[in-house]
């Protein structure tokens, strides 16, 4: 419940932060803090020095580019809700950060610090690859950009480096013919995923991602090719059959392996009717 | 939202004033501005906070500890080890008889850990962080030892042995049998055997966690304890004789806790090692527990296994008798156990009139928290088991769910009913509650429900689960499992005095965590003395300096309108008595000739002649010249005793509790059949609690016990896995319900007054489980259409019901009947 | 810029000024209970997870067990002792009307939640109301009367 000794500095730019970031071992960056602070009261995770964006609006920032969405690292979940360019452009987006925790956790929590954590049962890593967004990485050396599978690396590791920050998050703005589900099962309402699955089709392409059941969001390939034309109940159970054999779930309080397997499935066969049903619309 | 209707069955004992009114509560005024009192709320110069080192191992021997390191951090003021502890204290009195009562219980572990999170030593610091930091600067070395996590391998030959004292892991075992069970089953038409039944282990998660700031006087030896311990009479006599001191030295002050539900009872072990820290230090201490410490270290309800269990039924659906063999796992230490092992025995038939029972009760130790009660404690798994006997029979043998309950049910004509044990059911009329809750939740319409929700592709299942709550125990049940025990009956205390200026002042020997005593107490103290609520003072909290306390005191076991009110009416009367007796004095007439009406003493036939209470306050206290005989001094204390006997030890029989209250609920839930995700779509309870004092918290406490009752049934279990690790350790993992978890309710209230108590009320607060029984029972019922797995475990999460719908022969293959 | 293990912050709470050196991992509800004497807000668990450490931060409902009292510098905050003036408000009236407290401990948590939620929606739903509950966890009403409260209070008919 209590913190270690940590030092901490609060940088006015993104600049500033970025060299904080480099120059400090063992530091790292504090956004809305719920995962963060909660794991270093639990002493799971003790960074030496964090350096907090809380004065980084330039990080807050929501705007349509072209086809684009641009959503600023330090966004929070109540930020996604409330925009009315998210709402036009991608509104799954709004929809799931909705279902994230609770009021008080939205308030803080930044679709940023969301997808940095990387934590295998959060919404938005399986989300963002089933989207194809791209993350926008600064160092002291510039800007690299990274496609969603990119970034997403391991348990709790993302590609963003020692001395790098994530700054930006684009979504591809959906047009006709693009359709975004996701389904799964959570531990009570809005409570933490067991299980679920992403599902975005544009313009008859499919992309369908899996949380919960590896390090990172497992694309299901075989799942999104086995569509052709129309979809629907039957040839969504078609496709989402077999994917769980593919996949090495984790077994624990919550599901078994084998369950998660089969909940997988199910998922995605949710998910993809869901997106079928918006694309039409 | 919720509409609730009541139905009062016979005219209640009392005149109806405030008492059967909603009053508003008293206690709601600093509450909602957030000017309560809880522990951690109260500061003192100078305090230090304290930590606990815990172990992360479940068994092993402790082979050295080192505090320098910690000493050395600026700012520590010092530490506490096992060693210290078996110097300065004596192991804590067990309640066991051999084997168990040979076990050491200490503050601290001496010599071996037991379980994970077990306080290994102590360290004191100038700030809450500080005392974090040094305790991760203590070294201990351990020497890890193998591990038992379930009950049902403790009693293997080659089971790792906890207690060496104890020579083995078994801390109790009796045979419990009435009737002629033999005889029963001979005669049974169909017997109903059921191999495995599991009542899962969790608890109640106060929110509030325990914590105490422990101050020592130096001059006079003596401790006062500002804490949430819940039972500060069971407390004083577990700490006293370990500390060597007399009870007298150990002053308990609560004032507002954050929930209690059974789970802040069992926390005299870290009390003891506050008070020897303050003692030694010279400064006080304060421990402030944390949600994961809690979780892995406190007051985990007793898991129970039902095994080989057969019920002897007749061709008319009559269930004639049961036996089974209870296996209760109390954890790594008896802090309250083995009591378990007789409260069950309370409610040993359920709601049932079968007159032939056989239970073979076994408890044993695991590498795991300790137990201690936990709402509905011992009893709701017994009557969460005669639950799934009734609901099971029916369904195997093709008796309808409601009428088997109907039939069996103990009749209204038959109350009060002496139950094969002698324990006495005072009143209640069942088979018009399940009418009512059935009326309540539109029984009529499941089956239409059911249809609609197949259509959607979901499986509907209805479940009723009706359960008790005993309530007021008899402590003599101690001695029915450990005969040479000097405790039985019980009590409560409560003064009332008019002070000076008239005042009105009540103090109570209970500590309420959510209640509502000040409340309920002062509808009951204004009713007698004819005065209005609102001018009735009821000191909030408890504290031994009141002298308003016995040995049984404490806020547990469903009493408080019993025992509590029964001393608040008794010392009130007392005082009633004396105000009319001053009166009398003053107005030279018979004491029979005044009323107390109106907040005033007077004539009854001349209302003119009237004192009101400053007078007759300011008599004795500062004017009280001129009276040939003394007058009464406006000042009361009565102790409450419940009418009991001593049981008899040997045939375990005789009345444990006073008061048994009951619920009966049903619910309406959908099964995914794909998921085994399921969610609970209607919901009713009907509660009887006697007379109730205040309806609208009469029927807040069904409501949380509906809650507590989902949780455990959907989402909460305190799980380990094969390494004695706890898997749910803090509320991330151990999911309780939120707001979007509760489905709607109704409530209903029926109002059958307990013959044997002074107000007629009945204990009511933690509801047996109802809930529990009747999700387990609504799944069955969704599951029949699915492979008809039979329901087994009392804790039904998603897994679990994917299991049963993906392997329905497994959980089938507990069940068999035999037919004559 | 050097990050340092301890700061002052200077916050506005309940309209009052303060300013305190706090070591840099102090968490906010350690601040305001311990530091600043405001024991209404509580603490009852260690995972972000229950609500019960709720305030407003710059007008909104956050969790002080999860922001650092460095990260509330130059912020204002409303606790629990805060709401009611000279008077309590309609809604701490309308919780004890509707019995929507029993040990009161989720309380000033509840209370700020709903606040929060009655200054952006004055007349909630049902659902609206368990929406903006939800991230408050109580264990002894079973929160049908305190959803009945927020909902009686948004109406005016507390």
């Amino acid at each position: 419940m209590l913190l270690r000794e940590v030092s901490y500095a609060r940088p006015g730019t993104v600049e500033e932060a970025i060299e904080l970031l480099a120059q400090n071992d063992g530091a790292r960056a504090l956004a809305g803090g719920q995962t963060l602070l909660n794991v270093m009261k639990q002493r799971a995770a003790s960074p030496d020095v964090l350096v907090d964006l809380g004065r980084l609006d330039e990080l807050r920032t929501i705007s349509v580019s072209g086809t684009s969405l641009e959503i600023g690292a330090m966004t929070t979940l109540t930020s996604l809700i409330r925009s009315s360019e998210v709402e036009v452009t991608r509104p799954i987006l709004a929809e799931v950060a909705a279902t994230v925790a609770d009021v008080q956790v939205r308030n803080r929590g930044t679709l940023g610090g969301n997808i940095c954590v990387n934590d295998p049962t959060n919404h938005f890593p399986p989300l963002l690859v089933a989207l194809d967004a791209s993350m926008t990485i600064a160092g002291v050396g510039g800007e690299r950009v990274v496609s969603a599978e990119e970034f997403f690396v391991g348990v709790f590791e993302t590609t963003v480096q020692e001395g790098e920050l994530l700054t930006k998050i684009t979504v591809p703005a959906a047009g006709k013919g693009t359709g975004d589900g996701m389904s799964g099962v959570t531990l009570g309402a809005h409570g933490t995923y067991i299980a679920n699955a992403a599902a975005s089709v544009v313009d008859g392409t499919w992309r369908i991602a899996l949380g919960c059941v590896g390090a990172v969001p497992v694309r299901a390939t075989s799942a999104e090719k086995a569509f052709s034309g129309d979809v629907d109940d039957a040839s969504a159970r078609a496709a989402a059959k077999g994917v769980g054999a593919t996949v090495d779930p984790p077994s624990d309080v919550h599901a078994s392996a084998e369950y998660r397997r089969s909940l997988a499935e199910t998922s995605i066969v949710r998910a993809v009717l869901q997106a079928n049903e918006r694309a039409r619309g | 939202m919720t509409t609730t209707e009541t139905e009062t069955t016979t005219t209640p004992t009392i005149q109806k004033g405030f008492a059967g009114q909603s009053v508003p509560r008293k206690e709601d005024r600093r509450l909602v501005e957030g000017q309560g009192v809880f522990f951690d709320d109260v500061k003192r110069h100078g305090m230090g906070y304290l930590h606990f080192v815990r172990s992360p191992y479940p068994h092993a021997r402790i082979l050295s500890i080192d505090v320098a390191p910690a000493l050395e951090l600026p700012g520590v003021y010092g530490t506490l080890t096992g060693d210290e502890v078996a110097i300065l204290t004596d192991p804590f009195f067990q309640i066991a008889a051999e084997p168990g009562g040979s076990m050491k219980d200490y503050a601290l572990a001496v010599g071996k850990v037991r379980y994970v999170g077990e306080p290994v030593a102590a360290v004191v610091a100038e700030t809450r962080e500080l005392a974090r930091d040094a305790a991760e600067l203590v070294l201990v070395d351990y020497e890890p030892l193998d591990v038992v996590v379930d009950a049902r391998r403790a009693l293997d030959d080659d089971a790792p042995v906890l207690h060496e004292e104890c020579g083995g892991n078994l801390t109790y075992e009796g045979v419990w049998e009435w009737g002629d069970v033999d005889q029963a089953f001979a005669e049974a038409d169909h017997v109903v055997k059921i191999s495995e039944l599991h009542f899962d282990r969790f608890n109640s998660t106060p929110l509030e966690l325990d914590g105490a700031l422990a101050e020592y006087n130096r001059g006079t030896g003596q401790w006062t304890i500002t804490t949430n311990n819940q039972f500060p009479g069971f407390a004083v006599i577990m700490m006293a004789p370990a500390m060597r001191v007399g009870t007298d030295k150990l002053r308990f002050v609560t004032q507002d806790i954050g929930g209690g539900f059974g789970n802040k009872i069992t926390s005299h072990p870290q009390l003891v090692a506050c008070c020897l820290l303050a003692r030694k230090l010279n400064r006080p201490v304060q421990w402030t527990e944390w949600r994961t410490d809690f979780h892995q270290s406190m007051s985990h309800g007793n898991e129970r296994w039902f095994l080989d269990t057969e019920v002897a039924v007749k061709a008319d659906g009559t269930m004639t008798g049961f036996r089974t063999k209870a296996l209760d796992d109390a954890g790594a230490y008896l802090r309250y156990e083995p009591l378990g092992g007789v409260i069950w025995s309370q409610v040993a038939a359920g709601m049932y009139g079968w007159r032939n029972i056989r239970l073979e009760f076994t408890q044993v130790v695991t590498n795991k928290a300790p137990c201690s009660p936990n709402r509905g404690y011992s009893r709701m798994q017994h009557l969460w088991f005669t639950e799934r006997l009734a609901d099971i029979v029916a369904q195997e043998l093709g008796f309808d769910r409601v009428e088997v309950r109907k039939k069996n049910y103990v009749q209204p004509g038959q109350m009060p009913y002496e139950t094969p044990n002698g324990c006495v059911y005072d009143s209640g009329d069942y088979p018009a509650a399940l009418d009512l809750v059935l009326e309540l939740i539109g029984y009529d319409t499941v089956e239409e429900r059911r249809a609609e929700a197949a259509s959607r592709g979901k499986l509907l299942g209805f479940g009723i689960g009706s359960t008790l709550d005993s309530g007021t125990n008899n402590f003599g049940q101690s001695q029915l499992i450990n005969p040479d025990l000097q405790f039985s009956g019980n009590n409560e205390v409560a003064t009332v005095k008019l002070d000076i200026f008239g005042e009105i002042v009540v103090t109570l020997g209970t500590t309420p965590q959510g209640q509502s005593h000040e409340t309920t107490a002062a509808q009951v103290v204004a009713d007698i003395l004819g005065c209005d609520v609102d001018i009735v003072h009821v000191r909030a909290g408890h504290d031994s300096y009141w002298n308003s306390h016995a040995g049984f005191s404490g806020t547990y076991a469903s009493q408080f309108a019993v025992t509590g009110l029964g001393a608040v009416k008794g010392a009130t009367d007392m005082l009633a008595d004396q105000m009319k007796t001053l009166a009398s004095m003053v107005f030279q007439c018979p004491k029979e000739a005044i009323e107390l009406a109106d907040g005033f003493a007077r004539i009854a036939d001349n209302h003119e002649a009237a004192l009101p209470f400053m007078a007759l306050g300011a008599i004795p206290n500062a004017n009280n010249a001129g009276f040939p005989v003394d007058p009464p001094p406006m000042n009361a204390r009565f102790v409450y005793r419940p009418p009991f006997e001593v049981p008899d030890k040997e045939r375990k029989f005789g009345n444990l509790t006073l008061t048994y209250s009951m619920q009966i609920h049903a619910c309406v839930l959908e099964v995914d059949p794909e998921t085994g995700v399921y969610e609970l779509v209607d919901y009713a309870a009907v509660d009887d609690c006697g007379v109730r004092i205040n309806p609208k918290i009469v029927e807040g406490q069904v409501m949380g016990a509906t809650a507590h009752a989902i949780g455990a049934a959907m989402f909460e279990s305190f799980t380990y896995d094969d390494e004695g690790n706890l898997l749910t350790p803090n509320f991330y993992d151990y999911h309780v319900p939120h707001t979007l978890d509760m489905p709607p309710l109704r409530t209903s209230a029926v109002e059958s007054p307990s013959p044997f108590t002074p107000l007629g009320t009945k204990g009511m607060g933690e509801g047996g489980g109802g809930g529990i029984h009747a999700i387990s029972a609504a799944l069955q019922d969704a599951l029949r259409a699915a492979g008809g797995a039979i329901v087994t475990d009392s804790h039904n999460p998603y897994h679990r019901v994917f299991e049963m719908l993906t392997h329905p022969d497994e959980a089938r293959a507990k069940v068999e009947v035999s037919n004559r | 810029m050097t990050p340092t293990t301890s700061l002052f912050v200077k916050v506005s709470v309940n309209g009052e000024e303060y300013e305190r050196e706090v070591p840099a991992r102090r968490l906010l509800v350690h601040f305001i209970r311990d530091d600043l004497d405001l024991t209404g807000t509580h603490i009852g668990c260690d995972t972000g997870s229950c609500g019960a450490c709720t305030v407003h931060l710059d007008g909104v409902p956050v969790k002080s067990c999860s922001v650092l009292a460095a990260q509330a510098d130059g912020a204002e905050i409303t606790t629990i002792e805060g709401l009611a003036g000279e008077e309590q408000t309609p809604l701490q009236r309308s919780f004890s009307e509707h019995h929507a407290l029993q040990c009161g401990y989720c309380t000033p948590g509840m209370l700020m939640s709903a606040t929060a939620l009655l200054e952006q929606n004055p007349t909630p739903t049902e659902d609206e109301v368990k929406i903006a509950l939800q991230g408050n966890i109580c264990r002894c009403t079973g929160y049908w009367n305190i959803v009945e409260a927020v909902v009686a209070a948004g109406k005016g008919s507390a």
